[in-house]
């Protein structure tokens, strides 16, 4: 298999790869190059293509700009709020899944619905979990004595109630990525641990948790994308508002405002880039910890 | 890793030097003579309108646009559902950008707004001045002069009314008759009938969530001025202002004799469970409410109470037509747009779906009154056409609106002090009216 590189091959490997790159080219570099330049249109007719001046006034605009800070400020609670929390519930769930319990296929549907179900879907739900009046958790929280929470119209709960509907969300893609990891590791290490005489919480230390750090590694950069790029479900729980007030605008609310609301095409791609920004320097320190810390 | 960066950093210094060449704006804007425009449709014309009108309202149009259809020889319209308003908005963006666009389609000023300020829409003046196809000065003047007013830019009218609906008071006439109350038509009255309604479970008064977007109304309701429209300043942060907040945040907060609609996105929903008494929202919601109160509680609507003087805002969509149409698609759609808004249509239109009609003639027509006779829901909406205004057609109107509008809501679920909010609403609608207009 590993022949030497020839031209033949390489245009042969080209060829292959051609229907992708066109289709990733199209609409994913296309886009990406195309509003970065735009960032830079401080004066232009968008809808002709004609550019007037150039200039980094987007840029200053949105560093000055109260709402961008704030939406950075919710984005990051939303990020510190979702990724931990999340891996450590699904990572619980996946390893009991994995043991020899009854209904295990069944449970493992389960979990795995919401992340196939549409997010307006579960909005609609959660909506109704969430009311303060008629939810199922406010009742529940009544049986300790919680006096009722308005979850949905306070602003001091709209993240909160953001964190846990995408928690929820994003438990069953966790969940079953953490289960292949799990059936990965040689179960002779778990024999030779019973034998030395381990109890469960020190095989899942010593050999679960180091043993999957690499799985670990995986999901904490998938979600810490994906978690920055939170929109659908402050859309769809708050009924197309930022929660009430504004209290759970994100950045990906603020670019979208800003683009199809108020047609600040410069700014709305200057605020994109500063995202994007964001992402690159978090992957940079993730893969900077990982190289330190994963065993592969 | 360092290497990854470097990459990058190479690449974006690449690219961005490789885009650097300026247009030049034209000196003055190309203002084509569009006195003469085609009088007469000789060959076959299809036109595509896009709309947002769902469920019965979709049914009507489709009913409307059928027999306009049966009665051309030449013109077809073609109706294509762009799903909801914040769908048609988007995609009419997107179709503007890639050079689709459609003849006709469905628009809100703030959007028309940008339309105008990006050429994107044609000016109907000629149109309707034209001898052979366009209105009589009575036929234009029968347009009610609220809906005429908001169509216009510069004296130059870019649409037609069509949907257009506007805010009523909901309120619920057993609790009413319970309390020997009536209808309240002062902010006093409506002050009492709120408190006195809180009772237990119930509380007196509702509030849609866009409240904010609609706190113009209760600013000139005190007699205060919104904005001023001539020297661009935003004249709310007055003692008008406050009084207006004031009374608003008085029943949510103090008194808690009053609701926002909050997680129920709708107040016709706890409205008709009977958790709330009454309710401003918009008179497009009756057909809303009808379906949701049936069997559980009776209800009517009054015009919205009146503070110092009445007000109360137009909503809706106008009809417009898009300037990449040829000539002939687009006289088609002005003849369309004329059925649209003949009296017979806009009638048939309103009796349907709840909106008001757009024409004064439809208002004392026959067929009307005994229609609202019949239905007395429906007359609250057109009574009010006298204190209707429409939120001015400023550059930089949609920001300016999600500016106070998220202020106002901040200080009615108590984040903020009544003066403190009124401040930097009056402070960040101001900033955003001078950012468009730098």
């Amino acid at each position: 298999m590993n022949d030497k590189p020839t031209m033949k091959k390489t245009m042969k490997a080209i060829l292959y790869l051609i229907p992708a790159l066109l289709i990733i080219g199209t609409f994913s570099f296309y886009p990406i190059i195309k509003s970065f330049f735009m960032s830079f249109y401080t004066d232009y007719d968008y809808f002709k293509d004609l550019v007037f001046a150039r200039g980094l006034d987007n840029y200053t605009f949105i560093f000055q700009d109260p709402e961008f800070w704030k939406s950075i400020q919710n984005t990051m609670i939303f990020v510190i709020g979702v990724v931990p929390l999340s891996i450590i519930i699904s990572l619980v769930i996946a390893t009991f899944l994995n043991q020899k319990i009854k209904f295990r296929g069944l449970f493992r549907t389960i979990y795995f619905i919401p992340f196939v179900t549409s997010v307006v879907a579960v909005s609609i739900v959660w909506r109704w979990i969430f009311h303060s009046q008629y939810g199922v958790l406010n009742y529940a929280l009544g049986f300790l004595g919680i006096s009722p929470i308005k979850w949905l119209s306070d602003p001091d709960w709209a993240m909160p109630s953001l964190i846990i509907l995408a928690i929820w969300k994003g438990l069953g893609y966790n969940i079953i990525i953490f289960l292949s990891g799990l059936q990965n590791i040689d179960k002779q290490y778990y024999l030779a641990a019973r034998i030395d005489g381990a109890g469960a919480w020190e095989r899942f230390k010593n050999i679960t948790v180091p043993l999957l750090s690499s799985t670990t590694f995986f999901i904490s950069i998938v979600s810490i994308i994906n978690s920055f790029k939170v929109f659908d479900e402050v859309f769809a729980l708050f009924g197309g508002q930022p929660g009430p007030a504004g209290s759970a605008e994100t950045i990906v609310y603020y670019i979208y405002n800003k683009f199809y609301g108020e047609w600040n095409f410069g700014v709305a791609s200057a605020a994109a880039y500063v995202l994007l920004f964001i992402i690159f320097i978090f992957t940079l320190i993730q893969l900077y910890v990982g190289k330190k810390k994963v065993n592969y | 890793m360092k290497k990854i960066v470097h990459v990058l950093f190479v690449c974006l210094l690449a690219i961005s030097l490789a885009a650097c060449s300026n247009a030049t704006k034209p000196s003055s804007p190309e203002k084509q003579k569009t006195a003469d425009i085609p009088t007469k449709i000789d060959k076959p014309v299809t036109i595509e309108f896009w709309h947002a009108m769902t469920g019965n309202l979709e049914k009507t149009l489709q009913t409307m646009t059928q027999k306009f259809n049966d009665s051309q020889s030449n013109i077809t319209v073609k109706l294509v559902n762009q799903g909801t308003y914040d769908d048609l908005n988007k995609k009419l963006m997107a179709a503007a950008k890639s050079h689709t666009s459609p003849v006709m389609a469905q628009a809100y000023e703030d959007w028309m707004q940008d339309y105008i300020n990006n050429d994107l829409i044609t000016d109907l003046t000629p149109y309707i001045q034209n001898k052979t196809v366009g209105w009589s000065d009575s036929e234009l003047n029968d347009i009610v002069q609220v809906f005429r007013d908001e169509n216009s830019w510069n004296n130059k009218f870019y649409g037609v009314p069509f949907n257009k609906s506007t805010e009523v008071l909901y309120y619920n006439t057993d609790m009413f008759n319970e309390n020997n109350l009536k209808a309240p038509t002062t902010w006093a009255e409506l002050g009492n009938a709120a408190q006195t309604l809180t009772k237990g479970n119930v509380i007196g008064m509702g509030f849609e969530n866009a409240i904010g977007l609609n706190f113009p109304t209760w600013v000139q309701q005190a007699g205060g001025q919104f904005v001023d429209v001539d020297n661009k300043k935003v004249t709310f942060d007055s003692e008008e202002g406050k009084k207006a907040l004031t009374f608003l945040n008085d029943m949510v907060n103090d008194k808690k004799i009053a609701r926002l609609a909050g997680e129920d996105n709708y107040m016709s929903d706890p409205f008709s469970r009977g958790d709330v008494a009454m309710y401003i929202g918009s008179s497009a919601g009756i057909s809303f409410v009808e379906a949701g109160a049936k069997g559980k509680i009776n209800w009517a609507t009054a015009p919205l109470p009146a503070g110092e003087k009445a007000s109360t805002q137009f909503q809706g969509t106008n009809l417009v037509t898009f300037n990449s149409a040829d000539d002939q698609q687009k006289l088609a759609a002005w003849e369309f747009m004329k059925f649209l808004a003949s009296k017979d249509q806009t009638i048939y239109w309103a009796q349907n779906t709840g909106y008001v009609p757009v024409r004064e003639s439809a208002l004392k027509d026959p067929v009307w009154l005994k229609y609202i006779e019949e239905n007395p829901k429906y007359a609250a909406a057109e009574k009010q056409f006298d204190a209707g205004y429409f939120f001015p057609h400023l550059d930089g109107a949609f920001a300016m609106k999600s500016a106070y509008s998220t202020e106002i809501q901040a200080v009615l679920v108590g984040k903020k002090s009544v003066d403190q909010g009124l401040q930097d609403a009056a402070k960040n609608t101001q900033d955003a009216l001078d950012k468009a207009n730098k």
